[in-house]
């Protein structure tokens, strides 16, 4: 009789159903983030793999543990990656809020625009994921460089007499950044706006509100949930970037995710990268929080 | 009949508040209102009746400047309004689904419309507490629409567009959402408030029932035209088509040919009847030509043996019987197979003498109960 209620309480379907995304997070995210934990407290040393073991067997048949906390307070101490932290911080911020400005304004005419072209316009914003996304950032390269193609057009039509100097600035990871996350800031916002009550919109007239007005007052505060749910999409992966501010930043861009790069390929200490992911991701840990909630009110 | 009709007259001598002129509404291929014509006058409660679909909130969102008309001129008081943005009308709409703003309290959803007109903050504040005592909803200012039951969201959406004020207030089956108790309340509630704030009203609604109760006058729709306006009373007395008379009330219609004009009234020859029928009504039609002649059930007597009159009877069989309480509905075939109903009151608890199924009976109704209707 127990036994058939603990089978019946493990086997039953809900669990398997809900057992499915658990055991995805398990395999590919905590064992791995776990892994990396491991490597952020042991040494480096010169070998395969390039740092000290955390489990010691010697003889006994508990392992005893090695783990040293250098690296972390090495990290907190030396003020460039607390720079690097405070500038990724920055930059993920300020291209989420122009991402916002402008993905707002896309998301926003496509609900507007007629029925027949919405399919379209969604699609042209999802188009350019079926090019690799390093090949896109590449292509960058080629329009901001100083013989590039926007100098080109810009000298062509005499709006400016010199090339201006775009590529390797935090302009040109800027432009980089909001390029490539602006799909992840509209498809939020749009799903948002796109069921929203129109009568609501109609309502707000009908009581003398004006066009401009109803939209601050009634679009932009219901559409909230989406504006959120676009910001953590963009903001969270922009924090740990690597590849744009490698490609279109210059010596003056400072980036956790490059800091990270070096660290692992370049100086080959990996404990030291290991502690950097770490605190990286401690830090996004409280973001990631609020937008599950955000998610959570959104859903009930 | 004729005191309805003169009620009618004074109205018209007014100048009318709302003109419709030859409006109509095109959305693409399909005309939702065609060339409707409609005056309706200051301080009336004008019901709009008709099926679902026939074009009764397109002509009230016309009115309440969110559709424009394809063709035609809307009038209020006298001047075009066709080009005036909603928010800049004077009419406030009181929306069929309420839409309330989901993320501001009760309070805050009824001085939305205050705010926009730049009151200062106190005058808000006690409008508000005015139109929150008058739907009585004080206790729930601070509540959000999502924890508000149906019926108390429906009187926020009432308040929030009485709030302002306005001289016409547009109701899209407002009381659709609500169960047949609390509904006849509220009506009687709407009535209230029209006469104490002396706004006009324009209610829509697909239950003749609601319309009759409630309005001063109704205008019956079908398939985006207005058939007939009218008081409740005389559009029931006497409705101008069919289709009429058979979406107000219960009717039974008899199909014959017009036979002229005598001293007793119109005369028709059924085709379910040897004799002639009569109406006193008398109508402009040829000899020869089809008519019908419509008789409200309760209109109708039943006898169990042939009654002493010399005109308008008709025998037939109880086929069934609908008990109803105050009431019951006889079910009455005819040789020809026609259906008519006949309503009588219940007057004793159990009758000795009562009809039974399948039982010969005779009906009879007075040719100044009857209506003659040409289409
Ligand atoms: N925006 C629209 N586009 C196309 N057809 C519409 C639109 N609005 C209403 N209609 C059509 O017009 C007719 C009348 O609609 P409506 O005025 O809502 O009817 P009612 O309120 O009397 O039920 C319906 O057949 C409806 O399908
Ligand atoms: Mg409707």
């Amino acid at each position: 009789m127990k036994n058939n209620m603990l089978s019946k309480y493990i086997f039953n379907g809900r669990n398997a159903v809900i057992a499915v995304p658990y055991l995805w997070l398990l395999i590919l995210f905590l064992f791995p983030f776990l892994i990396v934990l491991k490597i952020s407290f042991a040494e480096p040393i010169i070998a395969i793999p390039p740092f000290s073991s955390f489990f010691h067997w010697d003889g006994s048949f508990w392992p005893t543990i090695q783990a040293s906390f250098y690296n972390y307070v090495f990290i907190l101490e030396d003020s460039l990656y607390l720079n690097a932290y405070l500038s990724s911080l920055k930059i993920a911020l300020i291209s989420t809020l122009i991402t916002l400005v402008i993905g707002y304004a896309i998301a926003y005419s496509i609900t507007k625009a007629p029925t027949r072209w919405k399919g379209l316009l969604l699609l042209m914003v999802i188009l350019p994921f079926w090019t690799s996304f390093l090949i896109r950032v590449y292509a960058w390269i080629g329009i901001l460089k100083t013989e590039g193609l926007l100098n080109l057009m810009l000298l062509s039509l005499g709006i400016t007499d010199q090339p201006l100097t775009i590529m390797n600035t935090n302009l040109a990871v800027y432009i980089g950044i909001v390029y490539s996350y602006l799909p992840f800031m509209i498809l939020p916002i749009y799903a948002n706006i796109e069921k929203m009550d129109g009568s609501l919109i109609e309502a707000a007239a009908d009581l003398g509100c004006r066009p401009f007005k109803t939209f601050w007052k009634i679009t932009i505060p219901l559409s909230i949930p989406g504006i959120l749910a676009g910001c953590f999409l963009v903001f969270i992966p922009a924090v740990g970037e690597f590849v744009i501010p490698d490609l279109l930043g210059g010596t003056e861009t400072l980036m956790i995710g490059k800091v990270l790069w070096i660290e692992f390929f370049s100086n080959r200490d990996w404990p030291l990268a290991s502690a950097v992911a770490v605190i990286l991701l401690a830090m996004l840990i409280l973001p990631i929080m609020y937008y599950q909630k955000s998610q959570e009110k959104a859903i009930s | 009949m004729n005191e309805i009709e003169s009620e009618t007259t004074k109205l018209s001598s007014d100048k009318p508040y709302i003109q419709f002129q030859n409006v109509s509404k095109k959305f693409g291929n399909f005309t939702a209102i065609n060339d409707l014509t409609l005056d309706i006058f200051n301080n009336e409660f004008f019901s709009l009746l008709g099926p679902s679909g026939c074009g009764k909130t397109t002509l009230l969102r016309m009115l309440a400047g969110f559709e424009k008309p394809t063709n035609g001129r809307i009038l209020l008081e006298g001047e075009d309004i066709s080009n005036i943005p909603p928010h800049l009308r004077p009419i406030n709409m009181m929306f069929q689904s309420y839409a309330l703003f989901p993320h501001m309290t009760v309070e805050k959803n009824i001085a939305f419309g205050l705010k926009q007109d730049k009151l200062p903050s106190n005058k808000i504040n006690q409008r508000v507490d005015e139109m929150l005592e008058l739907v009585e909803l004080t206790e729930f200012s601070k509540r959000k629409p999502n924890q508000l039951s149906g019926g108390q969201r429906q009187r926020v959406a009432l308040a929030r567009s009485l709030a302002k004020r306005p001289k016409l207030l547009l109701l899209d089956e407002p009381l659709g959402a609500l169960d047949k108790r609390l509904r006849e309340q509220t009506q009687f509630e709407l009535m209230n408030i029209q006469e104490k704030l002396g706004i006009t009203f324009i209610i829509v609604t697909h239950d003749q029932e609601e319309a009759m109760t409630v309005s001063s006058r109704i205008g019956v729709m079908d398939s985006g035209n207005v058939i007939q306006v009218s008081t409740p009373n005389n559009l029931y007395e006497a409705p101008a088509t069919k289709s009429v008379a058979e979406f107000i009330g219960n009717v039974n219609l008899f199909e014959g040919v017009y036979k002229g004009f005598d001293d007793i009234g119109t005369k028709l020859k059924c085709e379910h009847s040897e004799s002639i029928v009569y109406s006193s009504q008398s109508i402009d039609a040829k000899n020869g030509s089809k008519i019908w002649l419509a008789v409200r059930p309760e209109k109708l007597e039943i006898f169990k043996s042939p009654p002493d009159y010399k005109y308008n009877i008709l025998k037939g069989t109880i086929i069934d019987i609908g008990y109803g309480g105050s009431f019951s509905t006889y079910h009455v075939k005819l040789p020809n197979g026609n259906m008519i109903s006949v309503i009588r009151a219940n007057r004793e608890r159990t009758s000795e003498k009562s009809i039974t199924w399948n039982d010969e009976v005779y009906l009879h109704w007075s040719s100044k109960s009857a209506v003659v209707l040409t289409e």
